[in-house]
């Protein structure tokens, strides 16, 4: 349980680094988004309409994952099946591994409402898709991409190693030949080209992953809005303790990698592997989604050969605590489509409240995307304090040698939000919206 | 029937500068409203009246005012000026928005826009020398009081120059329509009973010199011009549309009309040089253009640049080429209108006009992304773009002068090449790229400043796909114009 020091740094000088103030914040056991009642409101708001189409990509995620697998012409990928919309999830409903949300485990009713009518009216799915008024599941694939690519770089865990090893190659092979078992041509192909298959599940053991994280985060952001609207929550630390604590609740959940091919299970990565939920999914997910990602295309052009790009892709810093939310162009940006994909599910107070600031109706899109980054720093702030609790020593520590090591960690995590287009001190202002 | 479009406009200044403190500015701005769109809906009913086939003065008025000076309150208007009586109409209501509601001192602001109105009229029906005087010296008091009040930072300086340059302008008009009166000793300085042709060709050319170098300082060209960026840069957006639009026009309408219709022997002497100094204000406009870093700056030269164009084709002298000056006059005073509208807009809702700073304005959500489509529309007229009203005035601005000066119109042509250049570094500045995210809580643009710049755009667009309905208008009397020119010219030659 992360609590709030009485007098958390009596101990230590003041920092002399350049975001001194926010350090000073983590060091009292609060967040990097400054507690406002407005802050307060605007993160809780976005985690209730991130969480319902998180609800949608989560068992997509897993639908693809599990049962569309290798299907070489995935047009139906996106038209989730009544199935896996009556999932249990395990942190809601009565059966929960762990109830976290005291809401239903299958999908959330405003998922269901939207999912038949959208925003336009009642009609078959194939003309809501073709009408792109569906959620945007390209959004959860990006971010599945993006794992999937800072995977080989990050260090954190053994997930993505794992990937490389025998044991998975040969999981894999038994579950490429049985789902191609009855078509020939395919199973020549894997035969000339085994390597591009091979790339093709390591890249679904990325949706399981993803999917199996996000299972996770949705039933929280709900239950944080609950909370919230029965007059919970009196600040922004007590939001990011909540989180803080619901990554140390969960923070042994299995990921794993399971197919379903003619009703026999084939285990790709086994639960016995004993992945954590914490180490492979969170982590990386933190690393990948809110700092690195990609540049991408149609925000800005960058010139890799101009070195807009940096050469490692560990300096890579496209992620939302970085992106400037303004889109150019058309919608068919990442980031766009997941503010398109809250917009649809913001509570009343969060649409009145951008009603009345910059053009109201007109740009509710670019309001709710910097809410959602100010909503991302405080959950990256519960990151660095869950890795500052796991790692190193508590904030009420007696020892001032092991406060000063939590001041170098945090000082550390404050270091990648020294270049330009780090959005924290924009955060640091209400007007920034 | 014209005095009914001449003295609306001043009574609405005199009702409208004795309405109780009481009105709002939003309240009064309706009130000019109904005033202007009165006047404009009567322009437009003359034009429906105006005998397409005949090239001479229709709507004529005539009351002996002061005889003794040979001052004559005599009214009419032929092909040349009804179109100019249109545009002033339609500008005065674009004016008239494209401030926002909330204008300092507004019944004074609304009723120097009408008497504007009012001055230009006045000018553009008179047929009767001084009394084209009066009105060509009394609109510069309105516009002179425009900027001074209601102008940017350095509107002192701005207005000033302007008041100095143009009165200049007035006094050298009056001195050669003096000149010409007391030459060949007229008792009346009423158009019709005005010649020439008993001067010697030496005080034809002096007193065409001073009417070209009075002109020459309004519409203005090069050397003449220098009162133009400060005072464009510095008045307020409907002040610009209103000196740029139809101001300036008078007087290039003063160049034909008096220059090139009562000296037409002299005009072929002076032509070569008239069509040497055009060409050097287009390139000078162009060029000049390209160098700025304000936009308004760079529309006002431009304007210098379009305006060189109908300077070589009226030294042309060709019927082509007089058609094609006038439609400049006309595509011209819409674009730069639409231009000057959009700059205006710009700059209220970002705060600047400076190229360095705007930038991705052409942002869906928290730019300006309709106001950036008309601006891009805008250029692209100016820059002659087949389609738009711009490319046909141009068109037959090019091929009516070719015969005549083939070098100076093919230098006008790679100008209007660099005209796409300057308005390519506009645009691309302007509109393009990625919107600071720091910067960009402009607000929105509303209906009301939206709808004068889709009626103009309408307009360049809908003259540009059918121009005959301008064309025609024009025709017969610059017809007219243009076999006098030659006519003349022909006889000189013979002896």
């Amino acid at each position: 349980m992360v609590q709030t020091p009485i007098n958390p740094t009596a101990k230590l000088p003041p920092s002399t680094h350049q975001f001194a103030d926010i350090i000073h914040r983590l060091e009292a056991g609060g967040s990097m988004l400054p507690d406002t009642p407005e802050n307060l409101m605007q993160i809780i708001g976005i985690y209730k309409a991130y969480a319902i189409p998180m609800d949608f990509y989560w068992r997509d995620l897993l639908y693809i994952a599990e049962r569309v697998f290798l299907e070489p012409l995935p047009f139906f990928k996106y038209f989730l099946p009544q199935e896996y919309l009556d999932l249990h999830n395990h942190y809601a409903g009565d059966d929960a591994d762990l109830r976290i949300w005291r809401g239903e485990a299958t999908a959330h009713p405003e998922l269901l409402e939207f999912m038949e009518k959208g925003t336009t009216f009642k009609m078959p799915k194939l003309l809501h898709h073709l009408w792109h008024d569906r959620i945007n599941m390209e959004f959860a694939e990006a971010c599945m991409r993006s794992m999937l690519w800072h995977g080989r770089d990050m260090g954190w865990g053994k997930f993505d190693a794992y990937l490389d090893t025998e044991e998975y190659t040969a999981n894999a092979d038994r579950a490429i030949k049985a789902y191609f078992k009855y078509n020939p041509v395919m199973l020549a192909l894997y035969k000339l080209f085994p390597d591009m298959f091979l790339e093709q599940v390591r890249q679904l053991s990325y949706y399981s992953n993803l999917g199996l994280f996000w299972e996770v985060m949705a039933p929280v952001f709900l239950e944080m809005s609950d909370i919230y609207d029965e007059g919970g929550f009196k600040g922004v630390p007590d939001a990011m303790n909540f989180l803080v604590n619901g990554i140390f609740a969960v923070s042994g959940r299995p990921i794993y990698h399971h197919v379903y091919i003619r009703g026999e299970c084939y285990e790709i990565i086994p639960k016995s592997k004993g992945f954590m939920w914490l180490y492979e999914a969170a982590l990386p997910y933190v690393e990948a989604i809110f700092y690195r990602t990609a540049p991408f295309r149609g925000t800005k052009s960058y010139n890799a050969q101009t070195k807009q790009v940096p050469d490692e892709q560990k300096d890579f810093h496209y992620g939302i605590l970085y992106a400037d939310v303004f889109p150019v162009g058309t919608a068919g940006i990442p980031p766009t489509l997941l503010m398109d994909d809250m917009s649809h599910f913001l509570p009343g107070y969060l649409q009145e409240y951008y009603q009345k600031h910059c053009r109201g109706e007109d740009d509710m899109l670019i309001q709710l995307g910097i809410t959602f980054q100010r909503s991302m720093y405080n959950v990256t702030s519960a990151v660095i304090q869950a890795l500052r609790q796991a790692l190193l020593y508590p904030l009420d520590d007696p020892n001032p040698k092991h406060l000063l090591k939590n001041r170098q960690f945090f000082e550390a995590q404050m270091d990648r939000f020294l270049r330009p287009e780090a959005r924290l001190r924009d955060i640091q202002s209400q007007s920034y919206r | 029937m014209l005095s009914f479009l001449l003295w609306l406009p001043v009574l609405g200044a005199i009702i409208i500068g004795f309405l109780p403190g009481k009105f709002e500015p939003a309240r009064l701005r309706q009130i000019t409203t109904i005033f202007a769109v009165i006047i404009f809906a009567w322009t437009i009913w003359l034009l429906t009246q105006f005998d397409l086939n005949n090239s001479g003065w229709q709507f004529s008025e005539y009351l002996s005012w002061v005889e003794p000076i040979g001052l004559s309150y005599s009214l009419a208007v032929d092909g040349l000026s009804l179109p100019l009586l249109a545009l002033n109409g339609l500008l005065t209501i674009i004016a008239i928005y494209s401030i926002g509601e909330n204008v300092d001192r507004p019944r004074f602001y609304y009723s120097l826009i009408l008497l504007i109105n009012a001055g230009i009229t006045g000018a553009l029906a008179a047929q009767n020398l001084l009394l084209f005087v009066i009105f060509y010296e009394l609109e510069l008091i309105p516009f002179y009081l425009m900027i001074a009040i209601w102008g940017g930072e350095k509107r002192g300086y701005a207005s000033i120059k302007f008041l100095l340059y143009t009165a200049v302008s007035g006094l050298l008009v009056l001195a050669a329509f003096l000149g010409i009166a007391f030459l060949n000793g007229a008792t009346s300085f009423d158009y019709d009973t005005i010649t020439t042709q008993q001067l010697s060709l030496n005080t034809q050319l002096i007193l065409l010199t001073v009417l070209l170098v009075g002109f020459g300082i309004k519409i203005p060209l090069v050397p003449l011009h220098t009162w133009l960026p400060d005072a464009y840069t510095e008045a307020s957006p409907a002040v610009t549309i209103l000196l740029g639009g139809i101001l300036a026009k008078l007087g290039t309408y003063g160049l034909i009309r008096f220059g090139l219709q009562l000296f037409p022997e002299t005009w072929s002497t002076v032509a070569p040089g008239l069509a040497f100094i055009g060409t050097v204000s287009v390139l000078y406009g162009a060029l000049s253009a390209i160098a700025q870093k304000d936009i308004k700056r760079m529309v006002a030269y431009s304007s210098i640049g379009h305006m060189g164009y109908i300077l070589v084709a009226a030294a042309a002298g060709t019927k082509l080429s007089i058609l094609g000056a006038v439609a400049q006059m006309i595509a011209h005073g819409l674009i730069l209108a639409l231009l000057f509208h959009l700059v205006g807009i710009v700059e209220r809702k970002v705060g600047t006009r400076d190229l360095d700073v705007l930038n991705g304005l052409m942002n869906p959500v928290r730019g300006l992304p309709l106001t950036s489509a008309l601006l891009i529309t805008a250029g692209m007229a100016s820059a002659g773009i087949p389609g738009l009203v711009g490319f046909v005035a141009e068109f037959i601005v090019f091929q009516g002068s070719f015969a005549t000066f083939p070098i100076e119109t093919l230098l006008c042509i790679i100008a209007s090449g660099l005209t796409a250049v300057y308005f390519v570094i506009l645009l691309n500045r302007t509109c393009f790229g990625k919107l600071d995210s720091k910067r960009a809580y402009y607000p929105p643009v509303l209906r009301s400043e939206t709808i004068p710049a889709l009626v103009l755009t309408a307009i360049i667009f809908f003259l540009g796909i059918q121009p005959n309905w301008l064309l025609s208008l024009i025709e017969p009397t610059t017809d007219l114009l243009a076999i006098n020119a030659n006519q003349t010219e022909q006889i000189a030659m013979d002896n």
